[in-house]
């Protein structure tokens, strides 16, 4: 892809060290020759009807190949969620028809590869990477994996008595309670909100099941590569066309994700738990897509003010820096190519401080519509975005990553010049805008984990309070 | 006799890093990569949890808070008034101090309304501030992964920049080091607690960890929480910070590394400009307290509302000692993924545990301990993890681990080396970190090279000789008993 080449200030030497003291000063004086960059841009091909990015980088005698499909859990029968939410770990762990498990996890670590393979809601991958002169023994390896899963009973016996132990051990931290209550109490029995697999989907583990749901996710229709580092093209273009020959064809049977209905607020949810820090979670739909719309990069902007961009941004400045009442307090406006996600606050707050900060996060996000981002406050997200674009392109698999990422949502190649050029145009009456339109401070849904014993007051004084047990959280 | 024959330099300690020492003391190690045009900042100091003193635990991680809150022009409105109200807040802060300190005999009630005035006084301190401006001003410039941490050994600060901004880091980070404000002080401390709370208190391997250590080291600082003990985080005082400050980071304590798209030579003349006038510190001196050997096996259990979980530590050396390559090959053949000792059995032929990992800790300067953390399938318990774990290392002892299985560790490291050298800010640590703990930027390369070298015979030899009942700790995490049935119509 292309990039901007930036766009900063106007060439000059380093700013003479007038003031030495005053520092501020210094920073402010100082101006910056601009920053010559243009990003290498992946070669685009097709192997077998498969995208194939690729980019060389001969720095190091590495590799990395990089396959994502389009396809995740969310797509499979909701009777299959649990086994595809483990699909991965039976990819990685439960060998090959050519391979038994233990030799595959022997050929791995003996040439010190790093095989990465995930089943995720919305899409899945599965990666390899090391030194360059196994390539083959990469390729050999990462494509017998996902194409000839043997899925050995041993294996898939571990996973459910590994699984079984994550669903006893669930409620043991206040973070894990939090994330499923929230999931719950939003999602309700979505695919979407399932974060673990539940006994009697582990009882349905079989390697059959496990087989149905990989050739699925796994086929070259769902498809695209990538590859960075040090190899030959030719060779390397050669060896993925033999890979890809006699690779069965995507198996019909899955679905499109259906949409959520999202709760409306307001309404407040408490968890019993005996901690000493209250965990806060906060929010509604977010009812923004990722998309070429002014909407959407003034909420992307709207979300830095808020809450998305550390110490500089109102919710930890206010919950942290001035309150002292938590250590991590952030927002996140969430938003898909193809759906809406949630926006919410989230911060852990001692217990004694449980309302005054549930209250004081209600009010950063009210702020929003009554003291509305200043052009000062829209001009720092857009010149972070702008001068730190070059973190962006600093590795050759992380560039050839974001073309992948690209292809599978639909995004044209060059989704990130517009989407600088998208952020660059937001002015503060979009993003007062849209926040007045789609952040409603008066119809949060907030989940609270903790012991309310230990609390300044009451919840009740917050409004209507329902009590989930923990163990009424279902998943 | 021969001389010893000098191993060929690894790859890593072939890298073209230029290291220039300013006559204060202070390191920069300057490394230029072609790529993309960043360049990552990293500065270790040697400072760290166990350079504390008695009754301030937590003051070197609060201290590293504090160096984010700006200097004596950034981060300020008015530096004169602010200064003016700090030895008010001071005083109150003092008299919170001495009420809380009074333990059983504490007026609760004044304690409370003395907490508030505390706020009332920062709150009205915080008129004159730019709040979180040193952040405000990276944010703009957009600089990446601004953040620190501290551990027992060091405090490291890091971030990375666009190259044609590099000359910012110099300017902000020679300010805040020149000149530290302690501004927000006590608010900070209460988000020290919050994060005491998020990551140990709330935890069920955070609290068993920390108590661990402290059974295992009864002299030695590692026994001590970096993140502070409850009650001396609320005691700790503005003027703690400071002297602390004072005594570790001077100059001569730190290492910087530079890495990324940049001309050595104009670091160097900013690297002068920018620090050369700060005048050198006390040189820093390693602890004096040494752990006594260890007489018997210790055993400690932590009650929690959590399903149960195993630490087991032996005490090993520090890691310049001459057994350490082997001790950590020991670590890998036992827990180093899924075709090691302790995976094959426990996780894959046993099925009795859901998780098996070996590491050293807490630090690296001194000598620590090498933990082996198990986390049971139930119904299996954490003595069936202690089983195995003791059963493997007795059988390591009788029999030598494979060619293959060496092989297999010397192509880790081979390839983990490679792999390091792929980012700016990873390579940047490694290099100030190994010039701050071992006064020698390759030393950390040269540890992994020997790695490579180490003999079935090494392994064996440091597994008897350290895996001893006697100089072991055991730490289980458990369940507290259910509260019995008041009995009724009884006395």
């Amino acid at each position: 892809m292309r990039a901007l080449l930036v766009l900063t200030a106007a060439a000059a030497a380093a700013a003479p060290l007038a003031a030495q003291q005053d520092t501020r000063a210094q920073v402010q004086a100082m101006q910056y020759a601009p920053l010559r960059f243009q990003p290498p841009s992946p070669k685009r091909l097709s192997v077998a009807g498969v995208p194939v990015f690729l980019l060389a980088d001969r720095a190091l005698p590495t590799l990395s190949i990089q396959i994502r499909s389009k396809r995740g859990v969310a797509h499979l029968p909701d009777s299959l969620w649990g086994v595809g939410w483990q699909a991965d770990n039976l990819l990685r762990t439960g060998g090959t028809t050519r391979l038994a498990p233990d030799s595959v996890d022997r050929l791995i670590e003996f040439y010190a590869l790093q095989v990465n393979i995930f089943t995720d809601n919305d899409e899945s991958g599965a990666s390899v990477g090391g030194l360059a002169r196994y390539r083959d023994q990469m390729l050999d390896l990462l494509f017998d994996m996902l194409k000839n899963p043997r899925n050995d009973s041993s294996r898939v016996r571990i996973t459910a008595a590994q699984q079984e132990e994550t669903w006893r051990r669930r409620n043991d931290q206040p973070g894990n309670v939090l994330g499923r209550a929230w999931a719950q109490v939003l999602r309700g029995d979505h695919p979407l909100g399932r974060s673990i697999v539940m006994p009697e989907e582990i009882a349905g583990f079989t390697p059959a099941r496990f087989r149905w749901v990989q050739e699925r996710i796994f086929c070259p229709q769902n498809l695209v590569i990538g590859v960075s580092g040090d190899y030959d093209e030719r060779a390397l273009l050669a060896k993925l066309e033999s890979l890809f020959r006699g690779w069965t064809a995507c198996a019909p049977g899955l679905r499109e994700i259906p949409p959520v209905a999202f709760p409306q607020g307001p309404k407040l949810v408490y968890v019993e738990k005996d901690v000493n820090q209250t965990s806060i979670r906060m929010g509604h739909a977010g009812s923004i897509k990722v998309a070429n719309t002014p909407d959407y990069f003034a909420a992307q902007v709207a979300d830095f003010i808020l809450g998305g961009s550390g110490f500089t941004s109102r919710m930890l400045s206010r919950v942290r820096s001035d309150s002292g009442f938590a250590y991590s307090a952030f927002t996140q406006w969430g938003s898909e190519t193809d759906r809406e996600d949630l926006f919410f606050a989230q911060a852990q707050i001692r217990a004694e401080k449980t309302v005054a900060g549930l209250k004081l996060m209600q009010e950063v996000i009210a702020s929003m519509a009554k003291d509305p981002p200043t052009a000062q406050d829209v001009k720092l997200a857009q010149d972070n975005e702008i001068n730190s674009f070059v973190f962006r392109f600093e590795s050759a698999s992380q560039i050839v990553g974001q073309q992948l990422g690209y292809a599978l949502d639909g995004l044209p190649a060059n989704w990130f010049d517009l989407y600088l050029r998208g952020i660059q145009a937001v002015t503060p009456a979009q993003v007062r805008d849209v926040t007045a339109k789609y952040l409603h401070a008066d119809k949060l849904v907030t989940v609270i984990v903790g012991k309310s014993s230990g609390f300044d007051k009451p919840l009740a004084e917050i409004g209507e309070v329902t009590v989930l047990p923990v163990d009424g959280i279902k998943r | 006799v021969a001389p010893a024959q000098q191993p060929a330099p690894t790859p890593g300690e072939k890298l073209p890093v230029v290291e220039h020492v300013l006559p204060n003391g202070m390191t920069f190690l300057l490394l230029r990569r072609e790529g993309a045009p960043t360049v990552s900042f990293v500065t270790h100091y040697r400072a760290g949890g166990v350079d504390e003193w008695t009754g301030i635990s937590g003051t070197a991680h609060l201290f590293e808070h504090m160096l984010f809150k700006g200097s004596t022009s950034v981060g300020t409105k008015d530096l004169a008034a602010e200064r003016a109200l700090f030895p008010v807040i001071d005083a109150v802060a003092d008299s919170v101090t001495e009420e809380f300190r009074r333990g059983a005999l504490t007026d609760s009630g004044r304690l409370q309304r003395l907490r508030d005035r505390l706020k009332q006084l920062e709150d009205s301190a915080r008129q004159f501030v730019v709040s979180n401006e040193l952040d405000r001003i990276l944010t703009e410039n957009g600089a990446v992964g601004l953040n620190a941490s501290t551990s027992s050994d060091v405090t490291n600060y890091f971030f990375s920049l666009p190259a044609n901004r590099a000359q910012l880091w110099f300017v902000l980070e020679s300010d805040r080091l020149k000149h530290p404000v302690m501004r927000e002080f006590y608010s900070e401390r209460e988000v020290v607690m919050e994060e005491r709370r998020l990551r140990v208190e709330t935890q069920p391997l955070g609290l068993l960890y920390e108590e661990f250590l402290q059974a295992a080291f009864r002299a030695h600082p590692y026994g001590r929480p970096v993140v502070g003990i409850a009650s001396e985080i609320q005691a700790v005082s503005r003027n703690n910070a400071l002297e602390y400050f004072r005594r570790y980071y001077g100059p001569n304590n730190a290492v910087v590394a530079i890495v990324g798209d940049i001309q050595v030579d104009t670091m160097k003349a900013w690297a002068t400009r920018y620090f050369g006038d700060i005048p050198a510190g006390a040189e820093h001196k390693p602890v004096v307290t040494q752990e006594p050997p260890q007489r018997g096996e210790r055993r400690i259990q932590v009650e929690f509302d959590a399903n149960p979980s195993v630490l087991i530590g032996h005490h090993v050396p520090g890691a310049q000692h001459p057994d350490a390559p082997a001790l950590a090959v020991l670590s890998q053949l036992m827990t180093g993924g899924r075709t090691s000792r302790l995976f094959q059995r426990l996780v894959i032929r046993d099925r009795v545990a859901a998780a098996i990992n070996a590491s050293q800790q807490p630090g690296q300067l001194y000598p620590r301990l090498m933990v082996f953390n198990g986390v049971p399938i139930a119904p299996n318990t954490t003595a069936d993890i202690e089983k195995a774990v003791y059963e493997e290392l007795d059988r390591i002892q009788r029999e030598p681990p494979t060619e293959a299985e060496l092989q297999k560790v010397r192509n880790q490291v081979e390839a983990a080396g490679i792999q390091r050298l792929t980012s700016n800010l990873g390579l940047a640590f490694q290099l100030s970190s190994s010039g701050a703990l071992w006064h020698d930027w390759k030393q950390t390369f040269r540890d992994q090279a020997a790695q490579g070298r180490v003999t079935a015979a090494d392994v064996q030899r440091v597994a008897k000789l350290y895996f001893t009942p006697s100089n072991r700790t055991v730490g289980t995490l458990v369940r507290p008993p259910k509260p019995q049935p008041t009995p009724t119509g009884t006395n």
